[in-house]
């Protein structure tokens, strides 16, 4: 029994150093590929990023890049997660990698969180100077209040240098101009150790004289007071009226130093700018759609109508990020990330141009071991087996228009 | 060895032997008070204490005494009553500070690299020197849970103050007004922490125009009040002897 409360006692106390030890360790979590492990409906049916552009494959340290893109909230948004009415546009990078020197959409900066508008268009860029030297994956990425973290498409950057020589430089408004990489540090650092300096002081008084024993003694034969000197009262009332000046006096030196603050700013954004695509003059009606689980492909039976006043062909099928071109129509030119690009990944069982006023049923296949790797086959085993997606149409002068496609989608396994 | 023979021969001995205790004894408390107290605190003052874009005049101002002032109040009431020693609530403070610069050092900056100036931890030791003091002054569990618990909420802010001021400069970014401490948490970019996560500014203290610091800092003292009594017979409970039976010595 002994030695089982022994072993008990050793257990729990191995117990508490390693959860100790665990919050000392505890660090903010820097994902890099939770792309993959986002449900797939939440990819294909949320947020449509389209037209990204990383501007640069490698910066140097102190060097800008931008990411520029559009994003389509989608008019389909599934019930199960909440509407981005509280948004904020991030970027998916591990850390601070990069800093994001600025991010906007439709031309207005948003350090802050913003309403969205279902079924609108927004164009977004995202400004990022290299911080420390490194190949990152970055993402396109908007965070939405209640439905977490939606991660757009992802692309290797290479950051050369060193992060000893990165610098921050920001000009305050009352005129003073600052590293905010290193501004303030020695300040914090004085004001920590002092006060923790003052505390170990405080212990090491009590400290120097017996402790726990004979004051445990003491206590249990009712001579609890005479633990207590005229020194020791003398001494603690120094400190506590000590630690009161202090305060009172380096609030006031810092209001001195600094006497134009403000309180952080909040709040959320609202009447973000939309952009006006080109109305779709294609109607696209699904007549069925399959998956067909071994050949890693969707097949759709699309009826198209045109009722504009040129000949179209459907050059592309964008979901998740994932693009499958049909290169006889339509070719990226932008270095899109190599494992999202389908070239070759859409075939149309007639792609011939399509004459305004007429109407062609067809069968349009969009294959690609991204389904897998990409997880986007799993669709099928969500609790609302739909897909979503953008098609993109061409006509003879490069006129593009975008029709979303919104339809359940049953999986063939044979 | 039997229970009457004793395991020292001399004074000298015995009084090195209560010594050898009291270090083994302080030092065993100091390091479970930091992990205990650590984790409680990540987990209720977490990312208000983490970023200094979460720190302002409102909401940190008052959860951060709340939050710390529980095992203060729990190692006080074991310290005083058993040892009447008064050093509880700074060596809890000791314990966490040590605890919380290690892990923002290795960890936030050391792992993550985020900047020390953006994500150092709060300064909790005016409140706990003057929360010590006045238990030994007064000798009683009210006045420390009133005067000192009060206190402990008001000098929280002005004693952090010094830090995070040059912090609340204003700058003009790109068209729009924020501070540095909202600039930090802009350019360093968090993707697990988008900003509507931040509660920061929020509440109904509206009526006091721009003196809203002094007035969460009170409404943080009344209610530290509430939790040092909680947490201090918390304290007193968990230092009882009823659980160790007299066979054992
Ligand atoms: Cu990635």
């Amino acid at each position: 029994m002994k030695i089982l409360k022994d072993k008990v006692a050793k257990l729990s106390f191995v117990a508490l150093l390693i959860t100790m030890t665990a919050a000392m360790f505890y660090a903010p979590t820097a994902s890099a590929h939770g792309e993959k492990s986002q449900a797939a409906f939440m990819r294909m049916r949320t947020i449509h990023w389209f037209d990204l552009n990383w501007s640069k494959d490698e910066v140097a340290v102190n060097d800008t890049m931008t990411l520029t893109g559009k994003f389509y909230v989608f008019q389909g948004w599934p019930e199960t997660v909440d509407k981005p009415e509280v948004s904020f546009l991030n970027v998916g990078i591990p850390g601070p990698v990069f800093i994001r020197a600025g991010s906007w959409i439709g031309g207005q900066l948003v350090p802050r969180s913003v309403s969205l508008e279902l079924g609108e268009t927004y164009e977004f860029k995202v400004l990022l100077k290299a911080r420390r030297p490194g190949d990152w994956h970055v993402h396109a990425m908007m965070n939405v209040q209640g439905g977490g973290p939606i991660i757009g498409p992802g692309k290797w950057v290479t950051v050369t240098g060193s992060m000893s020589n990165f610098v921050n430089p920001v000009t305050t408004l009352t005129g003073e101009t600052i590293d905010l990489e290193h501004y303030n540090l020695d300040n914090t650092y004085f004001w920590h150790g002092l006060w923790y300096a003052i505390g170990l002081l405080w212990v090491a008084y009590w400290a120097r004289k017996p402790l726990f024993i004979p004051r445990s003694i003491a206590v249990e034969s009712g001579k609890a007071n005479t633990l207590i000197t005229a020194l020791d009262r003398k001494v603690t009332l120094g400190f506590a009226v000590g630690t009161i000046a202090i305060v009172a006096a380096s609030m006031g030196s810092t209001n001195d130093k600094y006497p134009i603050t403000t309180p952080l700013q909040a709040g959320l954004l609202r009447g973000m700018k939309t952009i006006e695509l080109p109305v779709a003059t294609v109607k696209v009606k699904v007549e069925d759609a399959t998956y067909r689980v071994p050949g890693r492909a969707m097949q759709m039976t699309l009826t198209l109508t045109n009722n504009g006043d040129s000949a179209v062909r459907l050059g592309e099928f964008n979901t998740a990020g994932v693009r499958f071109l049909d290169p006889a129509v339509s070719e990226d030119e932008s270095g899109y990330p190599d494992d999202l690009l389908a070239e070759e990944g859409l075939t149309v069982s007639d792609n011939s141009p399509l004459a305004p006023g007429q109407s062609r049923t067809v069968q349009v296949t969009a294959s690609d071991a991204a389904w897998e790797v990409y997880r986007l086959a799993d669709l099928i085993y969500d609790p609302d087996s739909r897909f979503a997606g953008l098609l993109f149409f061409y006509d003879a002068s490069g006129n593009r228009q975008m029709v979303t496609v919104d339809a359940p989608l049953i999986p063939t396994f044979i | 060895m039997s229970a009457s023979q004793s395991a020292v021969r001399s004074r000298a001995e015995a009084v090195k032997v209560s010594r050898t205790f009291d270090w083994l004894i302080l030092f065993t408390l100091f390091f479970v008070v930091l992990g205990g107290y650590h984790i409680h605190y990540m987990l209720t003052g977490g990312d208000w204490d983490f970023w200094t874009d979460w720190k302002d005049r409102r909401l940190w101002v008052t959860v951060a005494p709340i939050v710390s002032i529980t095992f203060p109040a729990a190692v006080q009431a074991c310290l005083w009553y058993r040892y009447r020693l008064p050093f509880g609530a700074v060596v809890c403070i000791l314990g966490l500070l040590l605890g919380e610069w290690i892990n923002r050092y290795l960890n936030f900056w050391g792992w993550t690299y985020f900047p020390v100036n953006f994500c150092f931890p709060s300064n909790l030791f005016p409140g706990a020197i003057v929360l010590d003091a006045v238990l030994l002054l007064s000798g009683s569990l009210t006045v420390t849970a009133v005067v000192g618990g009060l206190a402990y909420g008001l000098l929280f802010y002005p004693g952090n103050w010094p830090i995070i001021a040059p912090l609340h400069v204003p700058v003009e970014y790109n068209g729009m007004m924020m501070t540095l401490a909202d600039l930090q948490g802009y350019h360093y970019v968090r993707t697990g922490t988008p900003e509507y996560i931040r509660m920061v500014e929020k509440g109904t203290l509206r009526t006091f125009g721009k003196d809203v610091a002094p007035v969460s800092a009170f409404f943080s003292g009344f209610v530290s009040i509430i939790i040092y009594f909680l947490w201090h017979f918390f304290g007193k409970w968990f230092a009882q002897t009823t659980f160790v039976s007299s066979e054992d010595f």
